[in-house]
């Protein structure tokens, strides 16, 4: 068993080794081995997953040992962790195919499929991992990996810079995750999560809210939750794939899975400030995914109001209904990046969605396609994302109105700027020579969207999967199942999709140029549009307070440790050096002097002249 | 005053002048012959000291081996009196040479004066154990060469390898710079 | 032996020791110099004979054993070192190796 977790580990490593020692200039063999990879890593995923059935699969080994401290490296297979594997490895390997269409043309097609690599292997390394401190060495990777992608082009300044920001914020994030780690440690005298968890439950006083809010600041960070949310929409810089793959269905979505692995760490503050942060994110994503134009920045507004739902959902206690939402927002929010990167590679690379229109004329599938991802996430009724959502949204409304009345808005502008960017991008007339030239695109990019389309339609139905995956889910599904006030909350659902389709159909169901907005409520649109001048806060604070105070430290730093001490050892041993050297006079009845000096002090000390 | 004190004075009187003598003749040929009477000298201060056997390897090794080196090295050189080259001798180094001859004579004296730091007991001289090899525990001062050969190969058997070696790399290095010499003419 | 102790040994040595640094100082001519370090070093055998033949100790008389033999290793590189001077400068006198002064 544990050869096939190494296999599936080590393939993808392999896999970027090779591709960067040896492909770095055949780019068609470089992608193709990669897909490969990624197809090999599903089927030791499948294999592994129904091997393990229901079962919990632990294994360990040392890794580092320093005296009596010692590191393990280690895998737990249990519920979460077979759910994550298949969402990875099956999204990852659709991902891999569509990126061969996607791709196709481009000039660096090593670095992106040896990246993508990279990606997968830290990407389950963090699923796989049975240790904080194993998690934390891939979380890292992962970032790592986010980085190198997203600066594909980083021939663009936008890119270049997105992926620095993107690291800079992760790195907040992480060294929150690091402090949280030590404290654990500390506390515990363990990282292994099993251990934890069976120490917990001997002691429950052991937790306290400042450990399980410093990890969680991990997942604030990789996740892109308030106030790290900044990198996400920037992070759209990276070619559409990556998009999909990293800043949708997986990497963010590894701070939600983090939050699952540690759940018994959370104490109730802790929880319900987590349900906050998540629903009011839920809420702010939205109404600034309305004020975007690019169609990716929209949908990573989308990803950060999601994923705001996921951590209401943890907060409320109910982190598998977040797992549940985890998966089939995996599957429609990846269709949707597909279907956009589909869009984008017909339309050459034009990304603002008032040029679009009348594209479902000649892109059919990718139009349906896209229809069925809007509409899952949207809540619209028996699709999957009506499953997930109401279930939060259920669970919400019998414990906390508030979180409610928030995410609730949220749902209502979810379906707004969803049908909105569908109304503009496919109805109506094409509105630049881009779209109105745009084909649809080639088999290898299609089938993946009919794919996830499919599992976005039955996605929901957690019955049709086997118990291997979703056994995790059953004790909460079955919570929510048995809570009350299901018809009144089915009505809210249906009403919420439903007034939000309208009010898009009603502005922007004519297609158009302009945004209708931007003339009706300008006061609205800019606000949406500033994004709460998250940016421009962060920047001030970094101009004008880190700046001047690492200038201040550059100056300290100049004058006492390079100055002082580096500099000022030198010149004293210069200084020193000068002296001796007048001793060295080049004659040898010069030296005899130092010597007699010398013997003439020895004896001086014999006799008792220095004292005794 | 005895006969031994008699040649202690004689002994004594004999190094020094002979070593005064030498550092101030003109010629090295008479400096090296100072010098033999000098050494002779102190081996006989050796004898007066009952340690016979230095007292034999002084005379063998300075006066016989070292001092005929000197001379076999003079001659081959042909190195005349340094006429005008003695009356160049620097004021300044001279001077400086007598202050730090005076000051060791000072510091001879306290210790002279005040022996307890130097050595323990120096106003009188023990006298001689018969058996002066105690199953090697601590080696007693003895006349006999046979102690002298028990010292030297069981507690001081590194030092006398390191010496041997010591004599083994002046000789590789004499013959290497006598040769290099003569490959460069 | 009553007159002469153990310090008069000693002062004996000090003297030779210092007329040796005397010569050493003085002199240019480097067999000169050569011939003064011996003398140097008998005065300080004399004292660690002295001081063993009065402590009863061998190890000083030791000590003047090792000490010839450094000074006959000694004699024979240093001279090796004059004749190849010679060879070099045509000259025994210290003045004319002076090379490194500054």
């Amino acid at each position: 068993m544990e050869s096939v977790l190494l296999s599936i580990l080590l393939l993808p490593l392999l896999s970027a080794l090779v591709t960067l020692l040896f492909l770095r200039k055949q780019g068609n063999v470089a992608a193709l081995l990669s897909v490969a990879t990624a197809g090999g890593i599903l089927v030791f995923s499948l294999y592994l997953i129904f091997q393990t059935g229901n079962s919990t699969y632990a294994w360990e080994t040392s890794w580092l040992k320093l005296a009596d401290w010692e590191l393990k490296l280690g895998f737990l297979i249990d519920g979460s962790a077979r759910l994550l594997l298949f969402v990875v490895s099956f999204v990852g390997f659709l991902i891999h195919i569509f990126s061969l269409g996607y791709m196709a043309e481009d000039d660096a097609k090593a670095r992106y499929f040896g990246g993508l690599s990279i990606f997968m292997f830290s990407m389950l390394g963090i699923t796989l991992a049975d240790n904080l401190i194993m998690i934390f060495v891939f979380w890292e990777l992962v970032g790592f990996s986010s980085y190198l992608l997203i600066a594909h082009y980083f021939e663009t300044r936008e890119a270049s810079e997105a992926s620095k920001k993107a690291f800079i914020v992760n790195r907040v994030g992480d060294f929150g995750f690091l402090i949280g780690i030590v404290l654990t440690y500390w506390t515990f005298q363990t990282v292994n999560l099993q251990e934890l968890k069976s120490l917990v439950q001997f002691d429950p006083s052991l937790v306290s809210t400042a450990l399980c809010l410093a990890l969680a600041c991990g997942f604030i960070g990789k996740s892109a939750q308030f106030p790290l949310h900044v990198w996400l929409p920037d992070a759209m810089a990276g070619p559409t794939p990556v998009s999909a793959l990293i800043h949708a269905a997986t990497m963010v979505a590894a701070g939600i899975y983090l939050l699952f692995r540690i759940d018994f760490l959370f104490t109730a503050e802790a929880l319900s400030l987590l349900a906050f942060l998540g629903a009011s994110m839920g809420l702010f994503a939205g109404f600034c995914a309305l004020g975007q134009r690019d169609v990716k920045k929209i949908l990573a507004y989308s990803t950060l109001s999601q994923l705001g739902y996921m951590a209401a959902a943890f907060g409320l206690g109910m982190p598998g209904i977040a797992l549940f939402h985890l998966m089939t927002h995996a599957f429609f929010k990846a269709l949707m990046f597909l279907g956009s990167g589909s869009v984008i590679h017909a339309c050459h690379h034009e990304q603002d969605i008032f040029k679009y229109g009348g594209l479902r004329k000649k892109m059919p599938i990718t139009a349906l396609t896209f229809l069925v991802g809007v509409l899952a996430i949207s809540g619209v009724n028996f699709l999957s994302g009506y499953f997930s959502k109401d279930a939060i949204l259920l669970g919400a409304y019998n414990q906390n109105l508030m979180v409610f009345i928030l995410l609730y808005a949220g749902a209502l502008l979810t379906s707004l700027y969803m049908f909105r960017l569908y109304f503009l991008t496919f109805e109506g007339e094409a509105r630049s020579d881009a779209s109105s030239k745009a084909r649809e695109s080639s088999i290898l990019m299609t089938a993946p969207l009919l794919l996830l389309a499919a599992l976005s339609v039955i996605g929901g139905y957690h019955e049709l999967f086997p118990t291997a995956l979703v056994g995790v889910l059953l004790p909460d599904l079955g919570r929510v199942a048995t809570m009350p006030n299901h018809l009144w909350m089915v009505v809210l659902g249906t009403a919420a999709w439903i007034i939000g389709l309208l009010a898009a159909r009603f502005f922007y169901g004519k297609g158009g140029a302009e945004e209708p907005l931007q003339d009706r409520y300008p006061a609205f649109y800019d606000l949406c549009r500033s994004k709460l001048f998250f940016d421009e806060i962060y920047g001030f604070y970094v101009s004008k307070i880190q700046d001047p105070l690492a200038r201040f430290l550059e100056v300290m730093e100049l004058l006492f440790i390079s100055g002082l001490m580096v500099r000022g050892s030198a010149g004293l041993s210069g200084l020193l050096a000068l002296v001796a050297r007048t001793c060295y006079v080049g004659k040898i009845h010069a030296y005899s002097f130092w010597f007699i000096l010398g013997t003439i002090g020895f004896v001086a000390y014999a006799v008792g002249l220095f004292g005794r | 005053m005895n006969f031994v004190d008699l040649l202690f004075l004689i002994f004594a009187t004999l190094a020094l002048g002979g070593g005064v003598l030498m550092i101030f003749s003109r010629h090295p040929v008479s400096a090296a012959m100072f010098m033999i009477v000098s050494m002779v000298s102190v081996a006989g201060l050796f004898v007066l000291l009952e340690a016979f056997f230095l007292a034999i390897l002084q005379v063998l090794v300075y006066a016989g081996a070292v001092m005929v080196l000197f001379l076999f090295i003079i001659m081959l050189l042909d190195v005349g009196p340094d006429a005008g080259k003695t009356s160049r001798v620097k004021f300044i180094s001279g001077l400086a040479g007598v202050v730090c001859f005076g000051i060791l004579m000072v510091l001879c004296l306290i210790a002279v004066v005040d022996a307890s730091p130097v050595c323990g007991s120096c106003s009188s001289w023990p006298a001689l154990s018969e058996n002066s090899l105690v199953n090697g525990q601590s080696l007693l001062f003895s006349t006999s060469v046979k102690s002298f050969g028990f010292g030297l190969f069981s507690k001081y058997m590194l030092p006398i390898q390191v010496a041997g070696f010591l004599l083994l790399a002046a000789m590789v290095g004499v013959i290497i710079l006598s040769k290099r010499v003569a490959l460069d003419r | 032996m009553e007159y002469v102790t153990p310090q008069h040994f000693l002062l004996l040595s000090f003297l030779l020791f210092g007329v040796g640094f005397l010569g050493v100082v003085i002199r240019r001519n480097l067999l000169l110099v050569l011939m003064s370090l011996e003398l140097m070093l008998n005065g300080v055998n004399l004292a660690l004979v002295s001081f063993s033949r009065a402590g009863l100790n061998l190890d000083g008389s030791l000590f003047v054993f090792f000490i010839m033999t450094v000074a006959a290793a000694e004699v024979a590189v240093g001279l090796a070192l004059l004749v190849a001077l010679y060879k070099k400068r045509r000259s025994v006198f210290s003045e004319d190796a002076a090379l490194l002064q500054n």
